[in-house]
């Protein structure tokens, strides 16, 4: 990022005119130097916060102890790992972390960009703006509230939503919505939709303000309705900012989002509801197993990094731009 | 994750150099904590302190996420002098056999109050027989059933004694319209999420027990099993099953917040509670806020019910509620830990108690008798030394309770109601103690348990659960059991017989 700044004009610079940029790395060193100071907090941040707690993952190694440490603590090579790999959580995990990360994909990922264009042909302006306000104001509600308000509604006993389905479908067993393997995936998506969905409509709405009105001119006047407009001028438009966020959206496609699963997992629901993000709070924090929760981190870690990198060659072969 | 690895290394960087320096007249102590943290400078913390002559640095920690708090501490490598801790803990057991914290079996014989009182529970709460801790004596025989005594006289029905009277009770309670509303609306028994795993005093270990399953391990053609693999076990869980298919028990039985399960109660949706017999006091405390006269005829109490052979299997606690562990890196030599043992010592005297438990005497209660009663109840300097003791302090005793005495003394609630389920408690609790079913293995700590506890403990609360809402039938729960023999029970059944047995030698 620094090379593309002019250079600072430094003393020496500015009196002899047309100094050559240096060649020797001091040379660059000493011309940028205001930069690289600049630089400095930045590194010392990262190198302090991100990078040096990575040492910490060696203990996925070890059979960690705290009480003797990281040198003391006996080596083990990928213990953890084939315990993690042979046992009998593994499949479930995965299956259930990549089940859900594909159901946000397919639903939860491209409902903003619907939203956006729903929006983007509304032309009276007012409502334009009010219905932007008022689908992200979810955003700004914690998991836990949303997990409440979802109890309030799908609870068996007094659930509201429960009750009005109920009624309507003249039933008088009582589903716990709240407690059924069958429904922990679909509340979880809803929850996820009707908390994201409006948030992530902003950067898409940002995208669609940039197009050139020029554009859509030019198709009307080849004769092309709203939605060929829509086809061959919207869309490739926000095309890019699609990728990029696609791409983004990758590496986080095992995060499953700790906290929300977390609430909706009950006694009934957990084998559909474990995923490695729980499973490592529970083994890690709740069960006090350091060593063994760090592994299945440390997997999870190394999985999303080849996700990340994998989408993005995609997205490469594919003709678009990559996010580097 | 990162966030957790990060946590670990920055404490461990700091956890690996030099010990923190050991002040002789300071002593600090982890602790829970119920409601809000006392005052340092506060009227009770100085009384203690004044007491001991020490300072004393408390980190109270809200009861809720203390688990968490705990493993993260023990990962930390900062560890307080002194730690209010389950010795069974996986991460506290790991710590303890690495050497964290004092060995003090061979320790507590010099200390004139520190000698456990009851050498069965002493063993009950050590690892394989290492006591690492001083247990905080509790009633071992705490667990009854709660029922809406109007309900019962309404539709003329007398108290349960058996397994078959508690089934006729609640179905009488969700058909016969026990609150006269004129609907359908009410049901038996009142059951929450529950936050433990197998065999940690839920309404349904309970339960089991009743029909004659092991209390978590029991003895069957002379090797000991797990009780979840008894036919005693699944006998009680079809019995509750039927209840839960008739509809006699709440429908939302698997999420109900357990910190709210006096509210059904208490609202007239559901009329019975197995649990611990202080629940009484609590609900009673309830039906007192709406109707100070009356209260006294909402709630009714018995202790174990009967198996329908008219055998009868009550359920006991450990006899312990948590440890005192003390640190073996922030108390690192003999003469440290001499030191904190006295000041423990001291504070396990009859004076020490009372202060934990009753708190400052002429200020907050005062003694009659053997009992102590609450005075200057309206004062609000007062009211907060009686919950600095409520919420914090009694949680250092080690003697006793204020419910049953113990060292301290009995606190006398004021009203008759109370009196009554008082004096029924400890009535309930004598004559239940001739029939207790006790975990012989509650002593032994199988180290295969403790690594794959996250693999294999929710395996049977949930298969169980799943049981009794329909969703598993009666193979399939079986095919659980198997499924925890195969996913490392079958070891931890053999380890908890070998260290059973050889703790039989021992002793």
């Amino acid at each position: 990022m620094a090379t593309d700044l002019a250079p600072p004009p430094t003393k020496a610079a500015s009196k002899s005119g047309h100094r050559r940029p240096g060649v020797g790395l001091r040379a660059v060193f000493g011309r940028y130097r205001w930069l690289y100071l600049m630089l400095l907090p930045g590194i010392v941040y990262f190198a302090l916060f991100k990078y040096l707690p990575m040492y910490g993952v060696t203990i996925a190694f070890q059979d960690f102890l705290p009480f003797l440490g990281y040198s003391g603590s006996p080596w083990v090579g990928f213990k953890h790992f084939e315990e993690l790999f042979a046992g009998p959580d593994f499949g479930r995990l995965m299956f259930n972390t990549l089940f859900l990360a594909l159901l946000h994909m397919l639903i939860v990922f491209p409902a903003p960009i619907v939203v956006a264009l729903l929006l983007n042909e509304l032309r009276i302006n007012i409502l334009k703006r009010s219905v932007q306000s008022l689908v992200y104001i979810p955003h700004f509600l914690s998991w836990t509230i949303v997990a409440a308000l979802t109890y309030v509604l799908f609870a068996a006993d007094f659930g509201v939503l429960s009750g009005w389905i109920r009624d309507f479908l003249g039933d008088t067993s009582k589903i716990d919505y709240m407690a059924q393997e069958d429904w922990f995936r679909p509340l979880i998506i809803l929850q996820q939709l009707w908390k994201l969905t409006g948030w992530g409509t902003i950067i898409y709405l940002a995208a669609l303000a940039g197009v050139d009105p020029q554009l859509y001119e030019a198709a009307r006047m080849d004769g092309a309705g709203r939605f060929k407009q829509l086809w061959h001028v919207t869309l490739p438009a926000i095309r890019p900012t699609i990728v990029v966020m696609a791409i983004l959206a990758s590496g986080n496609l095992l995060d499953s989002g700790f906290e929300q699963i977390w609430l909706m997992t009950t006694s009934l629901n957990r084998s559909v509801a474990d995923v490695f993000d729980t499973y490592v709070y529970y083994s890690g924090i709740t069960q006090g197993a350091i060593s063994y929760s760090t592994a299945v981190g440390l997997f999870k870690g190394v999985a999303g990094v080849i996700l990340i990198f994998g989408s993005n060659w995609l997205a490469k072969r594919l003709g678009q731009r990559g996010l580097f | 994750m990162l966030t957790l690895t990060a946590a670990l290394t920055a404490s461990a960087c700091s956890g690996g150099g030099d010990a923190p320096q050991t002040d002789p007249n300071t002593i600090t102590v982890m602790a829970k904590l119920f409601g809000t943290a006392p005052d340092p400078n506060g009227e009770m913390q100085q009384a203690v302190e004044k007491f001991l002559g020490k300072k004393l640095k408390m980190n109270w920690v809200p009861n809720a996420e203390y688990t968490d708090k705990l493993n993260v501490t023990f990962a930390s490598g900062n560890l307080p002098q002194v730690m209010v801790v389950d010795p069974h803990l996986p991460g506290f057991v790991k710590a303890a056999e690495a050497g964290a914290f004092w060995d003090l079996t061979s320790k507590l014989d010099k200390y004139p109050n520190l000698k456990p009182a009851d050498q069965r529970t002493a063993l009950n709460s050590s690892i394989n027989g290492k006591i690492y801790g001083l247990y905080r004596m509790r009633p071992s025989l705490r667990s009854a059933m709660i029922i809406r005594k109007d309900w019962l006289d309404k539709l003329g029905l007398k108290l349960p004694e058996t397994v078959d009277d508690l089934y006729t009770i609640a179905k009488a309670f969700a058909e016969k319209d026990p609150d006269g509303n004129g609907k359908k609306d009410t049901y038996g028994l009142i059951i929450p999420k529950w936050p433990g795993n197998y065999a940690s005093a839920s309404p349904y270990d309970v339960l089991e027990t009743w029909f004659g399953a092991p209390n978590g391990w029991g003895e069957r053609n002379g090797k000991l099993v797990p009780g979840f693999d008894t036919p005693e076990f699944l006998e009680a869980n079809k019995f509750l099953k039927k209840m839960v298919s008739e509809g006699l028990v709440n429908p939302d039985f698997a999420t109900l917040d357990s910190a709210k399960w006096n509210e059904p109660f208490h609202q007239g949706k559901g009329g019975m509670i197995i649990d611990v017999n202080i629940r009484s006091r609590q609900v009673l405390d309830l039906f007192r806020e709406d109707d100070p006269k009356n209260y006294g005829d909402k709630v009714a109490m018995v202790g174990n019910l009967k198996r329908s052979d008219g055998q009868k299997f009550s359920y006991p606690f450990t006899g312990y509620a948590d440890v005192l562990a003390i640190s073996r890196q922030s108390v690192p030599t003999e003469q440290d830990l001499d030191n904190v043992l006295k000041t423990l010592d001291k504070l396990a005297t009859k004076e020490g108690q009372v202060l934990l438990q009753n708190g400052i005497e002429g200020r907050n209660f005062k003694v009659e008798g053997d009992t102590a009663s609450l005075i200057n109840e309206t004062d609000p300097k007062v009211e907060i030394v009686q919950k600095d003791v409520d919420n914090a302090f009694i949680q250092l005793s080690t003697k006793g309770t204020n419910d049953f005495g113990g060292l301290a003394y009995v606190r006398t609630p004021s009203g008759e109601p109370y009196k009554e389920m008082l004096k029924l408690q400890k009535q309930l609790m004598d004559e239940d103690l001739k029939t207790a079913v006790f975990n012989p293995a509650l002593p032994v700590v199988s180290p295969t348990a403790v690594s794959r506890g996250a693999q294999i403990d929710t395996i049977i609360p949930d298969a169980r659960i799943k049981f009794l809402s329909g969703e598993l039938t009666e193979e399939q729960l079986k095919g659980e059991i198997k499924r925890w023999y195969d996913s490392g029970g079958t070891q931890v059944a053999t380890e908890v017989n070998d260290l059973v047995s050889k703790l039989g030698k021992t002793n």
